[in-house]
């Protein structure tokens, strides 16, 4: 290893574990001591890299309040050292963290950071063209049991066990949030970017079925025979044309087709 | 067979390779493109003669900042400013990285794009900070190396900016001024010339800015930063969330002095202020320069 390598390690080490060996290797200035410049870098990757997470997360911020977060966004960057180039990318753990060690028992945090963390997914997902109501008027009656769908690239299923979609809508509107409750069925939540802003809404538990196989390219069809099992079976066929209507309308699928 | 018989020679010099390494065309007084200014400028068309964009921002899959930037860009130049280069890192080129920049300029079509002499992490790990580095000989072969090979991705010489400091090594063999001097001599690429920087260096490490100032050769700097800093009475933070202070404004008008008409930006990255404040700041960058130089001639 290089002398220029070498003392590249031991900077990095000196901040992200504190060993200041690098030290020997740093003058002082005419007017301070070298521990106290070092110090503006050891300080300076701490705030950036939790600075960096408040951007993302600032509904979580509101929930918890300065000082929770402050000991958790640093708990997380200890664990996690970025290996990204790019800052946009450093929150993309946090939900999972949030599940471990003492935030575990509030499974509310992490199902707060996960809706966040895919409306900031849906926000600069891929672009792409989105299926109007009126290309559906092209497929003949007779083609609509091989219609496949293809999902929109900024589109995002979650199952969260809290009630954190009324949590989050407080927290937007600044109000005081209710109490976190465990769910006994998951919340169903779809989250997408509708032009340019980022959406989610709450699914039933059979619309969440059809559109997680929808997404993986089960025809309209065998999705209508799908619903059979869920409700009324001759109503299954409206009630997928409807979620269908509704996908559509809200800027869900991005292609439609009715080949194998 | 000998493979390595077969290898080309080692690189070319800039001056024979296939890039584009014409200096940067002059662009006027610009502003550091920021998100809480989209709608007021694209609303508005306020009288701005270019903006520079931080490359990282755009380097995503879609959505709304990439739509925005193809707008802006069809009304004002671009010049792209990257964070995450780490030139002088001696760990590999992160070639992902490298890969998304030059997508984004093929998509941006920017004036030039610029980065810092600075290392952002090694190992794998990336600190996102401009970290210093010992102005060393061997620093200096091999940061200039890696530029060549930047250059040679991208197809285009690139523009390197002097970043604040805190402390200095005690290894180096030279000052920075000499360092960049002699990497933009050897590699071809051009240098951004941060005034608040150069102040802020000044300061820390106790030296005349003016030293620095005189130390770079004036046919290399194609463009000024001005910004504004943290002062902590011992030394200089650049936090870049304050107004431009009276010390660097006039380090600013001795910067015209020696280097001439060169792009000049107001860059505030945090505690941003309204458009109309800031375009107060890049109204005193124009009227010093016009102070200072002749009156651009305009044939016919």
């Amino acid at each position: 290893m290089s002398d220029f390598a070498r003392q590249q390690s031991d900077f990095q080490r000196g901040i992200l574990s504190g060993d200041d060996k690098v030290l020997a290797e740093i003058l002082d200035s005419p007017k301070e001591k070298r521990e106290v410049l070092f110090g503006v870098y050891k300080y300076a990757y701490g705030s950036r890299l939790v600075e960096a997470l408040r951007n993302d997360h600032k509904l979580l911020h509101s929930y918890v309040g300065d000082e929770m977060f402050d000991e958790i966004g640093q708990a997380y960057v200890a664990a996690n050292p970025s290996q990204n180039p790019n800052l946009r990318w450093f929150s993309q753990g946090l939900p999972d963290f949030l599940k471990t060690a003492s935030y575990g028992e509030y499974p509310i945090l992490s199902d707060l950071a996960a809706l966040e963390k895919a409306l900031n997914d849906a926000f600069d997902a891929k672009d792409a063209p989105v299926v109007e109501l009126a290309d559906m008027a092209g497929f003949a009656p007779e083609a609509w049991n091989d219609l496949r769908f293809e999902a929109h690239p900024s589109s995002c299923r979650l199952d969260l066990s809290t009630n954190v979609a009324a949590v989050w809508l407080s927290l937007k509107e600044d109000e005081m949030p209710p109490d976190a409750v465990s769910l006994e069925q998951p919340a169903r939540l779809l989250i997408w970017r509708q032009d340019v802003t980022p959406m989610f809404r709450e699914l039933s538990a059979e619309e969440a079925m059809m559109w997680d196989e929808a997404s993986g390219g089960i025809p309209f069809g065998v999705l209508c025979s799908m619903l059979a099992t869920y409700d009324d079976p001759d109503g299954a066929a409206a009630r997928g044309a409807g979620y269908l209507h509704g996908w559509i309308t809200a800027g869900l699928l991005t292609g439609v087709s009715a080949e194998f | 067979m000998n493979i390595a018989s077969k290898l080309p020679q080692p690189p070319a010099s800039v001056d024979d390779r296939e890039m584009i390494s014409a200096k940067p065309p002059y662009l006027g007084f610009g502003l550091g493109l920021r998100a809480q200014h989209y709608d007021e400028i694209l609303g508005g068309n306020p009288p701005i003669d270019w903006f520079e964009v931080i490359s990282e921002n755009y380097m995503l899959p879609g959505g709304q900042p990439l739509r925005v930037l193809d707008r802006i860009r069809e009304r004002y130049p671009v010049v792209m400013h990257g964070v995450s280069l780490s030139i002088a890192s001696t760990a590999p080129p992160n070639f992902e990285y490298l890969a998304g920049l030059k997508d984004l300029a093929r998509r941006v079509e920017p004036k030039w794009i610029s980065d810092h002499l600075c290392w952002t992490g090694v190992h794998g790990k990336n600190l996102h900070d401009l970290l210093p580095i010992p102005y060393t000989n061997e620093a200096l072969d091999h940061v200039v190396s890696r530029v060549q090979l930047v250059q040679d991705y991208l197809g285009r010489a690139i523009v390197l900016e002097n970043v604040s400091t805190y402390l200095q090594f005690n290894n180096s063999e030279m000052t920075e001024w000499e360092f960049l001097s002699e990497l933009s001599r050897r590699s071809g690429c051009w240098l951004l010339f941060d005034v608040n920087n150069v102040y802020v260096s000044a300061f820390n490490h106790g030296y005349d800015p003016r030293t620095f100032l005189e130390g770079i050769p004036a046919d290399r700097v194609v463009q000024f930063h001005l910004a504004g800093h943290s002062h902590m009475g011992t030394h200089i933070i650049d936090t870049h969330d304050h107004p431009v202070c009276n010390e660097v404004w006039d380090l600013y008008a001795a910067a015209i002095r020696r280097f001439g008409r060169v792009s000049t930006m107001i860059e505030r990255d945090d505690n941003i202020p309204s458009l109309d404040e800031l375009m107060l700041e890049v109204n005193q960058t124009r009227e010093i320069a016009a102070q200072i130089l002749p009156p651009i001639r305009r044939e016919g």
